[in-house]
């Protein structure tokens, strides 16, 4: 980041942030800003992500391009300074995957005419369907599934952590462990909840691809 | 027992999530994933979706926040959007404003380009701006202040290092200010677009301290009197492309043949017109002179097949 080019600015002054401070503050104002960021994305995007990626899908990519696109979107939410300007979380997310997806078909050389217009069409979806609604739905029941299956100390770790609201070191403490422990749990815990999203978005995507390509075919 | 197959990217990631989670992260934490990130730009995607992943669904963990700055507190303790800013911003933005409004306009120097000029010029202070085609502005230099009012058009800005004297761009009501930064502003129809090249910028509007903002290198915002109308980070190799005038030349990466014809025709007096809407809207890539438009009509009809007229010399016709 940039903060260590602005040594002796007025800008950097006002804020509080003097070039000694940087160090634990600089890293706590860094985890801060990325947590704003991701607790904003978990509340107003992982839920619906399987309908930014099924509408991205429309666009004939490859699953593994889609995969490429999602996280390119993502990185420009993750470099963004602070996500208080963006009033329709999902729409900015839509119209930044469908920029780097325009990029992507034009560098592959295969504008498929009726896909970009298909692109053009996102606003169209904006309030979500009732299939939406049972898409995220099923997400959550199927990461509670997940966590359901997890290896007994890992499960209670994820629980307290996710369900109950408990810090890694309450939990440390509550279950006689040590807080690295802890984190080496939580460590399992977030691969297996990633798995559960993306095992659920997967699911979604073909159940509607499945219906959608039928038509397409019949015409 | 859940499987879960090797990845060791994404398990690295997720170890920085797990670490994240905990209550003490430290400068030697923030700094090894700063090292991982910069190895692969889409890490910071990844990452985010992970960490976002993690937190979904948990309302508890969504309103426990890591202990923070003071500063950090009063912006989340504030409502949401604008408003949220306003308060720490309105402070900062009075100081910055009185002086602004006061000072503006005393031994000013006024400069213009005409049609097709790219003029580029030293000031007193040590800083350099580059004049586009047909603007027009005024620079004054006082004690505690470096204030340049842009009427029309655009101009690139690499600011020398002054911190007791802020470097002030007004472009209607909007101001961009910076210390020790390149950055251009340009008027258009639709607002004020700010491209920042180098450093950190500030812009707010005059009146309104709430549509205060910070940029960064490789941002670029579109503002007016009462909004910030699009916002763009990260941005940096379409920032240089769009600066891409500095030198001579127009960089049409994906740009709408409409969009680019609006471009060509900023700097000649041979005008292009694309008589057909359909067309307007095709998207064009290349890298072209902008005393050049001719040449740019020839590579779009050759590479889009329509077709061109150039019996009139005062315009150049696409249809």
């Amino acid at each position: 980041m940039s903060h260590g080019q602005e040594n002796g600015n007025s800008i950097s002054a006002m804020e509080g942030v003097t070039p000694g401070e940087a160090g634990a503050g600089e890293a706590s104002n860094q985890l801060a800003r990325r947590r704003r960021i991701a607790v904003w994305v978990a509340r107003e995007i992982v839920p619906h992500e399987a309908r930014v990626r099924r509408w991205l899908a429309r666009s004939r990519l490859s699953p593994e391009d889609i995969d490429e696109v999602m996280q390119e979107a993502y990185c420009r939410i993750a470099m963004l300074p602070s996500v208080d300007h963006i009033d329709r979380p999902l729409a900015y997310m839509f119209s930044t995957a469908r920029n780097l997806l325009l990029r992507r078909l034009k560098r592959q050389q295969v504008v498929v005419l009726e896909a970009v217009s298909e692109i053009e069409t996102w606003r169209d979806e904006d309030t979500p369907s009732p299939e939406d609604q049972t898409a995220s739905r099923m997400s959550y029941e199927r990461v509670l599934e997940i966590i359901g299956r997890l290896p007994e100390r890992c499960r209670r770790v994820v629980e307290l952590r996710k369900i109950e609201g408990w810090s890694q070191k309450e939990i440390a403490a509550h279950l006689g462990m040590t807080e690295k422990a802890v984190e080496k749990q939580v460590w399992t815990g977030v691969r297996a909840i990633r798995e559960a999203w993306t095992q659920a978005e997967a699911l979604s995507e073909h159940r509607m691809l499945g219906t959608e390509r039928k038509e397409a075919r019949s015409w | 027992m859940v499987s879960v197959s090797a990845d060791p990217v994404r398990d690295a990631a997720a170890r920085f999530v797990a670490r994240m989670d905990a209550e003490d992260w430290s400068a030697a934490d923030e700094a090894a994933l700063q090292s991982w990130l910069d190895e692969d730009p889409l890490r910071q995607g990844l990452l985010l979706q992970m960490q976002a992943q993690w937190l979904a669904l948990t309302p508890a963990a969504a309103e426990v926040q890591p202990p923070v700055e003071a500063e950090e507190q009063v912006e989340t303790a504030a409502s949401s959007g604008w408003g949220r800013r306003g308060v720490l911003a309105g402070i900062a933005a009075s100081a910055a404003l009185a002086f602004v409004g006061v000072r503006w306009n005393r031994n000013a120097s006024a400069y213009a380009t005409r049609l097709g000029e790219i003029r580029r010029l030293p000031l007193s202070d040590g800083s350099v701006m580059t004049m586009n085609s047909g603007s027009e502005l005024t620079v004054s230099m006082a004690d505690q202040a470096r204030e340049v009012e842009l009427t029309q058009g655009e101009a690139w800005f690499e600011v020398a290092k002054d911190a007791k004297r802020p470097f002030v761009v007004a472009a209607g009501k909007v101001r961009v200010r910076a210390v020790g930064t390149a950055f251009s502003v340009r008027r258009r129809e639709t607002g004020v677009e700010v491209l920042v090249t180098e450093g950190v910028v500030e812009t707010w509007a005059d009146g309104d301290a709430g549509l205060r903002m910070r940029l960064e290198a490789g941002d670029r915002a579109m503002l007016s009197a009462h909004a910030v109308i699009d916002y763009e980070t990260g941005m940096s190799s379409s920032v240089d492309r769009a600066l891409a005038w500095r030198g001579g030349m127009i960089d049409l990466n994906g740009r709408t043949l409409y969009d680019a014809a609006d471009e060509f025709n900023r700097y000649n007096q041979r005008q292009i017109i694309i008589a057909d809407p359909r067309i307007a809207r095709e998207e064009f890539d290349g890298l072209f002179r902008v005393n050049d438009p001719e040449g740019f009509a020839e590579a779009v009809k050759t590479s889009l097949g329509v077709a061109l007229d150039t019996s009139n010399p005062a315009i150049i016709r696409l249809h």
